[in-house]
């Protein structure tokens, strides 16, 4: 009996223990985003006097100034990010889930050695192909247009993405589709019909990263677009720090930092299970 | 319309169907699905690789065509290039760190967070958050505030102990470390592919080892660790690698540049430098073929060795 008590002290001390050590990591996690977010409502001058202090007032100053501090405002980008976005996850998924089914489902010569070769673009770092691209782009003339950055979606070339959506096909019972072919649908129709409706959760996965992917993407359209008009999001940030020399406008910086998060942040909120779901199972299909 | 030959080999059958068709028929609907990856694979896969293979053999600015150098950018970058030594001790030492400390702080907390505690969705959301925003711009914008002079960083520093901290962001004693930091602040990822792996570690286990009055820490060592081995290095392989391609926090957080004096010259930095602020695409390209190797050279030591450390569960010992 006492061995017992005991036991179950040690058991409530434990537990106490582990919230007091999450709860410091979660402060210490979620601290710097709030740092910002609550400097964003600040004036300039109070931001580097007081990291504790909640803003007096909501003074929604900085975004509005921010909004409009380039020759173009913010408007512009994020309707170029978004329409990245939205061409890159369209892309992603009808392209992915074509050539995933190629692999699943259908029988054709060299699938084998297309699939190992597919595989392997896994491991290529972009660094490889970064400069012929460019390149290509460059004689294509469609350097400064969104074109490098949505055509290669439509082609399939984030491999990983084909890859979680063969696991997933595979997982599907091949008796259905069987059943379909004696009905006389062909691999169209199956695949229309009868697989991406059924893959509802792994097209979602594959939507939401593609999404976050393309949304968060810098390198891409620090490449190829080169005028301000044709700026996203992350670039216009950018142009923030190139220019921030001056110590006027880091409550700009801040506010539009704080809204560029936003969409990520609402994905996360929506999605999170799918999201967790995903990242664990990448792990564990190996 | 073809049950004809449809009976195996097809050979007693009168051909009422061509070569060509027959080919069609059994590979036609794979290949139609295969066409847009295919495309991209011969196009802006393989096409690219083997072009930057042979132009990391010449020299090569964009506006001329590109003039056959021989091994001479290999060379440059073997014996020469002092920028090219600071770029990869960079990123050696950045990638050195910040995985095994990731991957640390990510068990450890995975182990603090697994089953019994209550709240763990909102501990485990909290947790995962930065990984997912923080390859953005806005924050490595964010993380060069922190660590500026006047930074969060300095001012609870000198709230706490009254020392007034150094500019962390444009020294290049510390410059990298911040780097380091932030990549750390992202365990989030990895540490919800240990949590799936700990879900799979049979409970029984730990209590026979228990009832054996074997200590936490030993259970730890002689249970949850080789366990949990596949997950660990499958998490290793995959930072490993995300560490060497890091970019984006690098160029934001020095401003472009890999600044103060190359600190945060990370290696895909020092790439985008010389392909797009120098125009030397030849030697970029020798650049990449040269951290194609180095990354694989990695991969192979972490298989290699993987078989002394690493059992799986369906394996006989």
């Amino acid at each position: 009996m006492k061995a017992l008590n005991e036991s179950r002290a040690t058991k409530v001390r434990r537990q106490v223990l582990r919230h007091f050590v999450l709860g410091f990591a979660s402060i210490l996690m979620i601290y710097p985003l709030l740092w910002m977010v609550m400097s964003s409502f600040k004036p300039d001058e109070l931001i580097f006097s007081d990291p504790t202090a909640l803003p007096t007032s909501f003074d929604l100053t900085s975004y509005f100034q921010g909004w409009f501090t380039f020759r173009e405002s913010f408007t512009t980008f994020y309707m170029n990010s978004f329409i990245i976005a939205f061409f890159a996850v369209v892309g992603n998924l009808m392209a992915c889930s074509m050539t995933a089914y190629a692999f699943a489902r259908l029988e054709f010569r060299g699938r084998k050695i297309w699939f190992v070769l597919m595989l392997g673009t896994l491991m290529l770092p972009y660094h490889v192909t970064l400069v012929p691209q460019y390149v290509l782009f460059l004689k294509l003339g469609w350097v400064n247009t969104f074109l490098p950055l949505i055509v290669p979606k439509f082609l399939a070339v984030d491999a990983f993405f084909i890859f979680l959506m063969v696991q997933f096909f595979r997982g599907i019972p091949r008796e259905i589709d069987e059943a379909a072919i004696m009905d006389g649908c062909g691999p169209w129709r199956i695949y229309w019909k009868i697989m991406l409706p059924l893959s509802t959760p792994v097209m979602a996965t594959a939507a939401i990263f593609s999404f976050i992917w393309t949304y968060d993407d810098f390198l891409g359209p620090l490449i190829y677009l080169n005028d301000m008009s044709q700026y996203t999001v992350p670039l216009a940030l950018r142009a923030f720090v190139d220019s921030s020399g001056g110590e006027s406008l880091y409550g700009e910086l801040f506010a539009m930092s704080t809204l560029s998060l936003v969409p990520v942040f609402i994905v996360f909120l929506a999605f999170q299970r799918l999201i967790i779901r995903g990242v664990a199972l990448g792990a564990l299909k190996r | 319309m073809t049950s004809v030959s449809t009976n195996p080999g097809g050979r007693s059958a009168p051909s009422t169907e061509g070569r060509f068709a027959r080919i069609w028929r059994r590979n036609g609907a794979g290949y139609l699905f295969l066409l847009p990856w295919l495309v991209g694979f011969l196009g802006l896969t393989l096409g690219p690789t083997l072009a930057s293979l042979y132009l990391s053999f010449t020299d090569y600015d964009l506006l001329t065509s590109p003039r056959w150098s021989g091994l001479k950018n290999y060379e440059y970058a073997a014996f020469y290039d002092r920028r090219l030594g600071k770029a990869i001790e960079v990123t050696f030492t950045y990638v050195l760190w910040s995985v095994p400390l990731k991957l640390t702080v990510a068990l450890l907390l995975a182990m603090v967070l697994d089953r019994s505690v209550r709240g763990v969705a909102f501990y485990r959301a909290t947790f995962y958050l930065p990984s997912l925003l923080g390859a953005s711009v806005a924050i490595a914008v964010l993380w060069r505030q922190l660590f500026g002079a006047d930074g969060l960083i300095n001012q609870l520093l000198f709230f706490v102990t009254g020392i007034q901290g150094p500019a962390w962001i444009t020294h290049p004693d510390y410059a990298l470390s911040t780097l380091i930091v932030l990549a750390i602040w992202q365990f989030g990822s990895p540490m919800i592919i240990f949590l799936a792996g700990l879900r799979q570690v049979p409970q029984d286990l730990y209590e026979a080892a228990s009832m054996d009055g074997a200590s936490g820490w030993r259970q730890f060592w002689k249970i949850t660790l080789p366990l949990l081995a596949p997950v660990i290095f499958f998490n290793l392989v995959l930072q490993t690698i995300e560490a060497f391609k890091a970019f984006t926090q690098a160029y934001i957080v020095s401003g472009g540049l890999g600044g103060p004096v190359d600190s945060t010259m990370f290696y895909s930095l020092y790439l985008y430098l010389e392909a797009f602020a120098n125009f030397r695409m030849g030697y970029a390209s020798a650049l990449a073929w040269i951290l194609l190797v180095i990354i694989a050279i990695f991969t192979a030591i972490a298989f290699g060795t993987s078989k002394y450390w690493v059992y799986y569960e369906d394996e006989q010992r």
